[in-house]
């Protein structure tokens, strides 16, 4: 029997031991709630692939912590004119597998970028370019078919190696070392990295798609890292754990209640400027979201270079929506509902309550609303093809204002671009081809002002809020910076301390 | 006997044509489609023609099928639109995590629902057997959703004895099992209680005391083989649902396993992966089910006999 | 009646149907009724079990809960029944050609994945409760089916039926009398679980996010409350308890059943 028990201790050890620390080891655990899909930075689609190759990988250019493009890959660049650039790459540089990084690298990324049969997400990025080419192996040219001012934000795509065919090497501060779908990214630190070698000594994405296991696992200690996926009613707890530093800043994340312009009833702003009177943000911001929010008055936050704060704004007033739909000959009636709306929502738990909570705002002016939620496919192939009423969604890590060309402009309907709600006004059209076009930004500020001022008054959305950029990790972790992307740039330099 | 088993494989394959058709019809059905997903929102008209081309989705349906069908006869599954490789290889990586969380839950299920049915049948209405039928109650009404994190909450934050998700080592493969095997024990135990309780009162059991054969033997080997032929068929049910339909529990315990993997091609419209995973499904299933029937015959001789 | 299995069960059953009939009337609140600074308020006097992260009172939910419930499980178990005993019987009992064939159909919808036809069907045809039955019953009539043939093959061949046909009674009779009654027993008792796996299989839908909308089913109540199942975990107790509740009366009901139909075997 004592043999037995001991065998039997034996066992556990060896087995329970394999899990040594990692922490302590210089190894960061971070947890992610989805399965990324490709690694290789031409073809991911979903915002985990892109957080995990913005450590594995280097662009051209990549943003700072204001969203500005720095050097990365290129040293430095000229535009001889407004249309062309010239950039002088990095030299000594090496990929993972210790070849030379040149500019024929650069040359063959784009071109595969470009080409429709190759399948890339990114092919727009690349439709206005004339013409590329590499001057030796450490120049390049580019020449625009017109002056396009995200270009240089758009250059953060990961730089692959010519000729191969989705290996995952590249030349940023860690390297893939395996990639097991459904369970973890693992990642080692590139001694030889350009900047310096890192000073983790590696770090690990853990896929764990339950809300609640997450924060277990945080909570435990077998993950030491979550950015923007922890669930709002969880922070508080996590604040109050002793081996836990929690960051909060308002972030640049945006939530809107989208309309569909082509629906009859919708089409009448009157209608829309009552539903945006009747929604109490600060209600959902403070019970729902648990104070992680800023209101919001429209797509850029309050800290964006080209934020216009002068635009017509929709407090919450019910009188006053109860009027104006009485106005636009919604008048209320004794046996049911003035109008009926139905609304859509992805399965999300958190967008569900939100939704629960809105609707029942909406309901308090006398519009019911039939909320269903469906599975992300057929949520967003609805969405695209004008199949809705009424939905919720966030636009993440917006940093060039001419994202709103991509959500408003009257050819940017879906497919070809997001503009989901079918919004047509030739004036905005007009400022946003030329907010595009020109490079000067103080110029570009005061076209984007008058841009945000007339949607502002059109209200194809309305605006929600900002959400808040959270941030819990092990006090152990030092020089983490959060960046309004999410991308992990900054552990590169980041350490840990151990007491 | 071999003749049984071969005829039993030549009919698994109108049943793989079936399956494969099925899924087919299926997933065209329903709105939504791999290029928009793959282009996102910035989709050009022409290049999204040109990936639909690429990925031989303009061809109409039928010639769609006849290509997978004969690639599939040629053991070929196609490559997946998402994660561009090879389809099989990839569904084959996550089945040893399946196949583990499949088998642990059963063995699981049976060794609480075999002494529990037992005991149940030989002293029915005893203070046993009511406590069984509580067991029973609780196990088959809780949802795994339910029943998985309250475990992680007891064991492995509470008692730091278990990890609380992933696949890491032995220890990994307890909590999700134990979420799965309960409920599975909760009915088991209740189809081996009534299955030996109904078979109790034939004829041949009277025969058999009446030869004077101990009670315990009587019971053991005559009611329990004879009690055996729902309990197989249960269990070769419950093992086509475990395959795809612990999605549940391995979004709970982050378990990298089939029925995610599906869920997620789905959810990308990734239609080689989709298929390749139903197809791989059913294939365990028909193995398994040929085990069912094999044992049949095995236990029930009058079965094999009329065959 | 001697029978109390039959009569504990009978109630339980009644009592559920007219919780759920009757839920307008004996709601303290509207069920959607939010109250969000009274969020995971504990059972107490304005509300007896409490309230949940909205501030929605949970006794009225649990009330209304009923029926997305009930309508999901009986409706699924109805269905997939009548179609499982009619199909299953006549493959088992006529063996051949017929069974066969029957047989590759229901192996090939048994090994199709569940999950699969719900997220298809639900985004086909929108998610409602009708839909939700449609998509459990299409595979859930299977396992009755096979339960049905197993015993059909199985007495088939006993020795009472060939007996009876040597002594000329019809197939048909031999199949009402002799072959049926003997197969119900097993399936009323897979049926009281085919309910607890019906209203279960929802609760998973609902966890997916898929399940019944609007209306607050028992497992959409589960699924969101587990989420504070450290903090609150009453959100999750009465929903979960009236699943059981109602899991137990169709058991004793299907186990009383089971008794009074065969009296000569009833278990002493």
């Amino acid at each position: 029997m004592k043999k037995f028990l001991s065998i039997g201790f034996l066992l556990w050890c060896i087995f329970s031991c394999e899990k040594q620390d990692l922490l302590k080891q210089g190894t960061l655990v971070i947890g992610i709630e989805g399965n990324p899909t490709n690694l290789d930075p031409r073809l991911a689609t979903d915002a985990y692939s892109m957080r995990i190759d913005s450590l594995i990988f280097n662009g051209l250019t990549r943003p700072d912590e204001n969203g500005e493009p720095t050097p990365d890959l290129a040293e430095r660049w000229e535009m001889p004119d407004n249309r062309t650039y010239i950039f002088y790459l990095r030299k000594g540089v090496t990929f993972h597998d210790g070849s030379k990084f040149t500019s024929t690298d650069v040359l063959s990324t784009f071109e595969s970028l470009r080409d429709p049969g190759f399948g890339s997400p990114l092919v727009t990025t690349f439709e206005l370019v004339e013409k590329m080419s590499a001057q030796d192996p450490y120049t390049l040219r580019i020449r625009l078919r017109e002056p396009h001012a995200p270009f240089l934000s758009q250059l953060s795509v990961g730089i692959v190696q010519k000729d191969i065919a989705q290996k995952i090497i590249g030349t940023g501060p860690f390297r893939l070392v395996r990639f097991s779908p459904g369970s973890s990214v693992v990642l080692s630190a590139n001694e030889k990295y350009f900047r310096g070698s890192p000073r983790l000594k590696g770090v690990i994405f853990k896929i764990v798609p339950n809300d609640l296991t997450r924060i277990l696992e945080l909570r435990k200690g077998s993950i030491h890292f979550l950015q923007n996926n922890i669930p709002p009613d969880s922070v508080d707890d996590l604040e109050h754990n002793p081996a836990l530093a929690v960051l909060k800043r308002p972030g640049a994340s945006y939530a809107y209640l989208g309309f569909n312009l082509e629906d009859p009833l919708l089409k009448n702003r009157l209608v829309r400027r009552a539903i945006a009177h009747s929604i109490n943000r600060e209600e959902i911001i403070s019970h729902v979201l648990r104070g992680l929010a800023t209101p919001a008055t429209g797509l850029l936050p309050s800290f964006h270079w080209a934020y216009e704060g002068d635009v017509e704004r929709y407090p919450y007033d019910p009188e006053k929506a109860r009027k104006l739909l009485d106005q636009s000959g919604y008048p209320s009636r004794s046996n049911g509902p003035r109008m009926r709306l139905s609304y859509k929502t992805s399965v999300s738990p958190l967008s569900k309550r939100i939704a629960e909570v809105l609707l029942h705002q909406i309901e308090g002016v006398g519009i019911a609303c039939d909320m269903r939620s469906y599975e992300w496919g057929t949520f967003f192939s609805d969405i695209k093809s004008g199949n809705f009423q009424l939905f919720t969604l966030l636009w993440v890590g917006v940093v060039d204002p001419d994202h709103f060309y991509y959500a408003f402009h009257s050819s940017s309907f879906p497919p070809r671009g997001a503009n989901r709600v079918r919004y047509r006004n030739p004036e905005l059209d007009g400022l946003l081809e030329k907010g595009r076009r020109t490079l000067a930004k103080e110029k570009r500020r005061e076209i984007y002002s008058r841009a945000q001022k007339i949607i502002a008054r059109d209200l194809p959305y309305v605006s929600l809020w900002h959400l808040y950029d959270v941030v819990a990790m092990r006090k152990e972790l030092k020089g983490f910076v959060i960046y309004p992307g999410g991308e992990f740039y900054s552990l590169e330099n980041a350490w840990l301390e151990h007491r | 006997m071999k003749r049984f088993i071969f005829k039993r494989f030549l009919l698994a394959i109108p049943v793989i044509v079936g399956v494969s058709t099925l899924v087919f019809l299926l997933i065209h059905m329903i709105p939504g489609n791999p290029v928009e997903v793959m282009l996102g929102e910035r989709a050009l008209p022409a290049d999204a023609e040109r990936l639909r081309n690429e990925l031989g989705l303009d061809r109409p349906l039928s010639i769609q099928y006849l290509n997978f069908l004969s690639g599939l006869a040629r053991g070929n599954m196609g490559v997946s639109f998402f994660y561009r490789k090879p389809v099989l290889p990839a569904i084959l990586e996550r089945y040893p995590a399946t196949l583990e969380l499949t088998a642990a839950s059963m063995c699981l299920a049976l060794i609480i629902a075999l002494p529990l049915g037992l005991l149940s049948a030989r002293r029915p209405y005893s203070s046993t057997d009511r406590l069984s039928m509580l067991f029973s109650l609780f196990g088959a009404t809780m949802p795994s959703f339910w029943l998985g994190p309250l475990l992680i909450l007891i064991f492995a934050i509470h008692f730091d004895w278990l990890p609380v998700s992933g696949r890491e080592n032995a220890l990994s493969l307890i909590l999700p099992s134990v979420t799965l095997g309960l409920g599975l024990s909760a009915i088991l135990s209740r189809m081996i209680r009534s299955g030996l309780l109904e078979v109790l009162d034939q004829g041949y059991i009277t025969a058999a005391r009446a030869r004077g054969a101990g009670e315990s033997k009587v019971f053991l080997l005559h009611a329990l083989r004879n009690a055996l032929i729902p309990l197989i068929t249960i269990l070769g049910i419950q093992f086509g649902a475990l395959l795809s339909g612990a999605i549940v529990t391995e979004t709970i315990f982050s378990w990298p396993g089939i029925g995610r993997l599906l869920v997620q091609a789905i959810e990308a419209r990734d239609y080689p992966l989709v298929q390749g995973c139903v197809l791989v499904i059913a294939i365990s299933y028909i193995i398994v089910n040929l085990a069912v029937d094999i044992l049949y015959a095995v236990v029930d001789p009058r079965v094999r006999y009329e065959k | 009646m001697k029978n109390r299995t039959l009569w504990a069960g009978a109630s339980i059953v009644a009592l559920c149907l007219g919780m759920a009939v009757f839920a307008p009337v004996f709601s303290p609140y509207p069920p959607q009724g939010q109250e969000l600074t009274r969020a995971f308020s504990t059972p107490g006097r304005d509300h007896w079990l409490g309230q949940d992260r909205l501030g929605r009172d949970i006794l009225s939910r649990v009330l209304f809960g009923a029926r997305p419930s009930l309508l999901v499980g009986i409706g699924t178990v109805m269905f997939s029944l009548f179609i499982g005993l009619t199909v299953g019987t006549i493959a088992g009992y006529s063996k051949g050609l017929g069974d066969e064939l029957f047989m590759r159909v229901v192996d090939i919808l048994q090994a199709f994945p569940g999950i699969l036809l719900s997220i298809a069907l639900t985004a086909f045809m929108g998610p409602s409760i009708m839909n939700i039955i449609i998509a459990l019953s299409v595979l859930g009539w299977v396992g009755y089916a096979r339960v049905a043939r197993g015993q059909a093959l199985s007495i088939g061949s006993r020795e009472y039926i060939l007996a009876a046909r040597a002594m000329g009674t019809g197939e048909a009779r031999i199949l009402f009398r002799h072959v049926i009654p003997n197969l119900l027993a097993p399936l009323i008792v897979q049926a009281s679980f085919g309910m607890a796996s019906a209203i279960l299989a929802e609760s998973s839908l609902s966890f997916l996010g898929l399940g019944a909308q609007d209306v607050p089913s028992w497992g959409k109540m589960i699924s969101e409350g587990t989420e504070f199942l450290s903090q609150a975990p009453h959100l999750t107790i009465f929903p979960g308890m009236a699943i059981m509740i109602v899991v137990l009366g169709f058991t004793l009901l299907g186990e009383g059943l089971r008794e009074a139909m065969d009296p000569h075997r009833q278990i002493a």
